[in-house]
């Protein structure tokens, strides 16, 4: 049987480590809101193998964000361990690493294309270089003659893209994307979920992405990760096949009536989005 | 042709015009009038409070002497050392206690006691250590801009939004990057604004200082005027303090909006 790019943690643990392997391996997190500690995810373990694209998805607030932060060293779990390349992943500076955030966190004293090119400076490119790729990017996300406005001038979906330039620019091993199509507009959210497949080909990065929009999900995915409700867990790992991403086909509305009953919703609404 | 330079007149020049000079004119007739108006509902003589004219023509008499003109400088030398020395000293501070939380916790029973001690308690003893020096003038005004820096850098940089610290350290950055190139740029307008702020509350100080003991400065030259009776004089001084305020502050203002022109 071919090896999927995501096993469940709990039939493989201590696997061959891969260079390029995202693992997620029993973690739990806890916050304190508000003086009270609260559960966000629960024994949540999986992996992702190099170069594939894992889309989770899971109903708001169930803790996908954190799932993001603590792949990308930003948050410590409270148990658990993540890794990459085989090594528990550092908390701080990771320079194998890009990441879009729901808000995007454009710097406001910078141009769209200062705020691309900062990165691969601090990365130590020069600043011809990073220029260069800065532009490169904003073409490829449709922002080429914005490059010298700044972000106060630009749209909440315009800001998202600068943010997705910004990420894919650092042309990272490690991709975290956090929603990042979610303040676009329809028709250029399907012509980025295009042009991002088209990219992931150039390097290959392992993907991280979080969606609350499953076609979406079934689009880019190799796999989907399902979340349950908070405190998360997973919930299903269901692999993607090609040919269940053609939207035509009656092979998507399977896939797609099978992971919203995975998530709790009906099948009847399947062949509406999600929210 | 000729309608459409009407037209400009109108709708560009006139309201220009009425906004730019004639509202902040009628603004000074109105405290004009009044100074008028007491002088004659309460017959004051000149000692007490002398016409406007008169106070107007004491000012042209005085720039031009080389005298007062020393006088601005030495206030505006004191000020400037003491500004500059708070302004860097309360940014790197700030930005300590807003960067480490060890260093909050240390400084801020310190800051909180002492930013309550007001500059103008300060003046007996900086007479009695530095004299009538410039040096205790400078360090009053340091001291008094340094607690209006310390306290807004350090709550604008606690208060930096987290999505730019958590997108500068995916993008590569070290604490001490982060701190330089994120939370102070990010905190750029608020300490803008308390720069502003902090100027107004310097030069204050600058003169009260005089006031109490000072080998020259404006405000030595009220205190003189003051004992030889010489009203018009110290009124006259008065004014050329809070023009030379205003001018120090509208400075500030103009280099913090060439540092804020993304906004």
């Amino acid at each position: 049987m071919a090896r999927l790019p995501v096993n469940d943690m709990r039939t493989a643990v201590s696997d061959v480590v891969h260079a390029g392997e995202l693992v997620v391996d029993r973690v739990f997190h806890r916050y304190v809101v508000a003086g009270r500690p609260t559960e966000v995810l629960r024994d949540v373990s999986f992996r992702i193998a190099p170069g594939a694209v894992a889309c989770v998805v899971g109903p708001s607030g169930c803790g996908k964000s954190t799932l993001l932060g603590l792949a990308a060293g930003l948050l410590r779990p409270s148990s658990g361990n993540v890794s990459w390349d085989g090594a528990s992943v550092r908390i701080g500076r990771n320079p194998h690493l890009g990441m879009a955030f729901q808000q995007p966190g454009l710097f406001p004293w910078m141009s769209v294309r200062q705020n691309v090119a900062i990165g691969l400076r601090t990365r130590g490119q020069s600043r011809s270089d990073a220029w260069r790729i800065a532009d490169e990017f904003l073409d490829t996300v449709g922002l080429t003659e914005f490059k010298d406005a700044y972000p106060s001038h630009l749209s909440g979906g315009m800001a998202q893209r600068v943010g997705i330039a910004r990420a894919l620019a650092l042309r990272p091993r490690l991709l975290l994307l956090d929603e990042p199509f979610a303040a676009v507009d329809a028709f250029t959210r399907l012509k980025l979920q295009q042009e991002f497949k088209t990219l992931l080909k150039l390097n290959r990065p392992t993907v991280l992405f979080v969606t609350h929009d499953v076609p979406e999900a079934i689009a880019l995915g190799d796999v989907i990760v399902v979340m349950s409700q908070r405190p998360a867990s997973v919930q299903r790992i269901l692999p993607v096949a090609r040919e269940e991403r053609d939207r035509a086909s009656p092979a998507y509305a399977r896939k797609l009536a099978e992971t919203l009953e995975c998530l709790g919703v009906t099948s009847d609404i399947g062949d509406q989005e999600t929210q | 042709m000729k309608r459409s330079v009407h037209l400009v007149a109108k709708r560009v020049l006139l309201p220009l015009v009425a906004h730019r000079v004639l509202l902040p004119l009628v603004g000074v007739a109105c405290v004009l009038a009044a100074w008028e108006a007491t002088l004659i509902v309460y017959r004051l003589p000149a000692i007490v409070l002398p016409s406007p004219w008169s106070v107007a023509a004491t000012l042209a008499e005085l720039a031009g002497t080389a005298a007062f003109w020393r006088d601005v400088g030495v206030s505006l030398y004191e000020f400037i050392a003491g500004y500059t020395l708070g302004v860097v000293l309360g940014v790197a501070i700030g930005m300590l206690i807003g960067e480490s939380r060890h260093f909050r916790m240390a400084a801020t029973p310190v800051v909180e006691l002492l930013r309550f001690i007001v500059p103008f308690a300060w003046i007996p003893l900086t007479i009695l250590w530095f004299g009538t020096s410039y040096t205790g003038k400078i360090l009053l005004v340091a001291y008094a801009v340094f607690f209006v820096m310390v306290v807004s850098t350090a709550r604008a940089v606690i208060h930096v939004e987290p999505t730019l610290s958590r997108v500068g350290t995916m993008l590569g950055m070290g604490p001490w990057r982060l701190a330089w190139q994120v939370h102070l740029r990010a905190a750029a307008p608020m300490l803008a604004s308390a720069a502003r702020a902090a100027a107004a509350i310097g030069w204050i100080a600058v003169v009260a200082a005089e006031y109490i003991g000072a080998s020259a400065g404006l405000g030595l030259m009220i205190t003189n005027a003051a004992t030889s009776l010489a009203t018009p004089v110290v009124i006259a001084g008065m004014i050329a303090i809070g023009i030379v305020g205003a001018g120090v502050s509208a400075c500030i203002g103009l280099l913090s909006r060439a540092w804020l022109d993304y906004r």
